[in-house]
């Protein structure tokens, strides 16, 4: 915003400043929100292709060429289709409950840098922000569920709410693991320490122990934070219909999959900010060729995350309910604790060869070890407590 | 910074004035998110972006989604209760409270206190001074809320685990 401002100054010396300063304020809204509704509604067809190519089908492939104009007639059924609300649905709530699914998912890009010195707002506490607005969005899957004043809404919401909560905490204290590293909170600070190295490439955190550790777990938190397939039990349709949002229909249902969508897509930004290396890549840099380069960078890693996420929906199964706690709260978190002080060894074994080897030897004893521990308790013959 | 101040004043005010009058629990609890925001955009506003982050990190995303939960635990689920009298008929319990805080803010905010506490230069207030000072002045009260924390949920864990004991 404020390169934008000072870019506007130079070229529009004689404009009065308050307005230059609202278009640069305007400048990176209209951007964020027209390019990442563009990019979700590309992501549905690319995911829609992906997975019937995973399950042996074509997908969609009759509107347009290789179907690219099917989001648009998506979007255009979706608002031409009848809205109907449930007689005895609270019905304030339940018209609230699609719009405010979407506004956290939008705000979570105010901290997403797209390129070299490229961020709509660079706040000091930009992590934390991003996590904070993240938590925001359960409350409009609870709204939904609740307000429908159906039995599987209900259920869907307090699965989502429970799933929600477990797994915002390994996936905040993996980031931890980066905060300690870089020492600010700051997503532009964190891109900015990882460039350099050859190639703008070996420093990503990705490629040390710790970060490894913490980009698998932040992936797993994101992924189940946004309700994606493995981890879709608050919408799962062959147990529940369809969740917190089996009584929508129209473009309020296309609003809670557009809000499922940004969040995930933001959450893979900050993904890639966090743990890919950002923007950075090779020939990254200032000025303006650099800094496009950056934004390619960004955005085809932004595109691989994306697509590992529909390659996992498409392969993997649906988890249980009682596995997803488990999962979170017994290998996880511990997992993301241990990683923590894998940062604190990283940090104070300066002769970098022995803090590769204590590192890693560290996370793979306790990744043994956990994973152990968790199995062993899965394998026992199940038992019926309510239905013997 | 003065139509904002109002906006997120009338939001917070609006937010709190629901949470206790509204009949349906659940719209309660709704509205006191509606409060909480209007207080984490006060402190946006005031330049305290850690506090407003936390805020909107610890009491919506946390504290009111708590509240949420277990009221979806309870047979309460709908939320829905008869008429509800505010304060239970109490009504000086809730004015002498009133007039106790009131006059505790106005002590407050007419002698500068909170200006005198702070010394001129700590106004800005950033993120890597609230964490120097948390693990070096006050590491003994952060540590001992961290035990009584810790405590509290063992005691959680033990009580529900002594409830499905005697289930079986």
């Amino acid at each position: 915003m404020e390169i934008i401002h000072q870019q506007l100054r130079s070229w529009f010396a004689n404009a009065p400043d308050s307005v230059l300063l609202w278009v640069s304020i305007a400048i990176p809204i209209l951007f964020v929100l027209s390019v990442f509704p563009g990019i979700f509604a590309y992501t549905t067809l690319v995911e829609r292709k992906a997975l019937g190519r995973i399950q042996n089908r074509l997908g969609p492939n009759r509107v347009g060429r290789w179907g690219i104009l099917q989001p648009i007639a998506d979007g255009l059924k979706l608002l031409i289709k009848e809205d109907i609300v449930p007689r005895r649905a609270d019905k304030f709530v339940h018209f609230l409950a699609p719009v405010i699914a979407v506004i956290p998912s939008v705000l979570l890009f105010a901290v997403v840098p797209i390129g070299a010195g490229l961020i709509p707002v660079d706040l000091n506490i930009g992590i934390l922000f991003a996590f904070a607005i993240s938590t925001a969005s359960v409350l409009a899957l609870f709204m939904g569920g609740w307000a429908s004043r159906n039995k599987f809404s209900l259920l869907g919401a307090m699965r989502a709410v429970a799933q929600v909560v477990s797994y915002e905490v390994p996936m905040v204290l993996a980031a931890v693991a980066v905060v300690m590293a870089v020492g600010s909170l700051s997503t532009v600070a964190i891109a900015k320490a990882q460039s350099g190295g050859i190639l703008n490439v070996t420093r990503w955190f990705v490629f040390r122990p710790w970060g490894f550790v913490g980009f698998v777990l932040f992936t797993i938190g994101a992924m189940a934070e946004s309700a994606r397939t493995p981890f879709d039990i608050p919408e799962a349709e062959s147990e529940i219909i369809a969740g917190y949002h089996t009584e929508y229909s129209g473009f309020k249902f296309a609003l809670f999959q557009m809000g499922e969508y940004l969040a995930s897509i933001a959450m893979a930004g900050i993904t890639v900010t966090m743990f890919l290396g950002g923007y950075n890549g090779p020939g990254s840099g200032p000025g303006i060729f650099g800094g496009l380069l950056s934004m390619f960078w960004f955005f085809l890693k932004l595109g691989c995350m994306i697509v590992l996420n529909i390659w996992i929906r498409g392969t993997w199964p649906r988890v249980r309910v009682d596995q997803l706690m488990g999962f979170a709260w017994k290998v996880l978190l511990p997992m993301a604790i241990v990683n923590i002080v894998a940062v604190g060894f990283w940090h104070y074994l300066t002769f970098r060869p022995l803090a590769w080897v204590v590192t890693t030897l560290w996370l793979v004893i306790w990744f043994v070890v956990l994973t152990k521990l968790a199995a062993t308790e899965n394998v026992k013959p199940r038992t019926y407590r309510y239905a013997s | 910074m003065e139509p904002i101040f109002w906006i997120l004043s009338v939001i917070a005010v609006l937010g709190a004035i629901f949470a206790i009058t509204l009949r349906n629990l659940i719209h309660c609890v709704l509205s006191l998110i509606l409060f909480f925001l209007g207080i984490a955009g006060h402190y946006f506003l005031l330049h305290a972006d850690f506090i407003g982050a936390v805020q909107i990190l610890i009491y919506i995303g946390a504290v009111a989604v708590l509240m949420l939960f277990a009221i979806m635990l309870t047979r309460h689920v709908t939320g829905d209760e008869g008429p509800r009298e505010l304060l239970g008929g109490k009504w000086w319990a809730g004015m002498g409270t009133a007039v106790i805080i009131a006059g505790l803010l106005w002590a407050i905010i007419r002698k500068d206190a909170l200006a005198q506490l702070l010394p001129a230069g700590a106004a800005e207030t950033s993120v890597v001074e609230i964490g120097k000072a948390l693990v070096a002045d006050w590491v003994v009260p952060f540590e001992a809320m961290a035990v009584l924390l810790t405590a509290a949920l063992i005691g959680a864990v033990v009580i529900a685990l002594e409830e499905v004991i005697r289930k079986r």
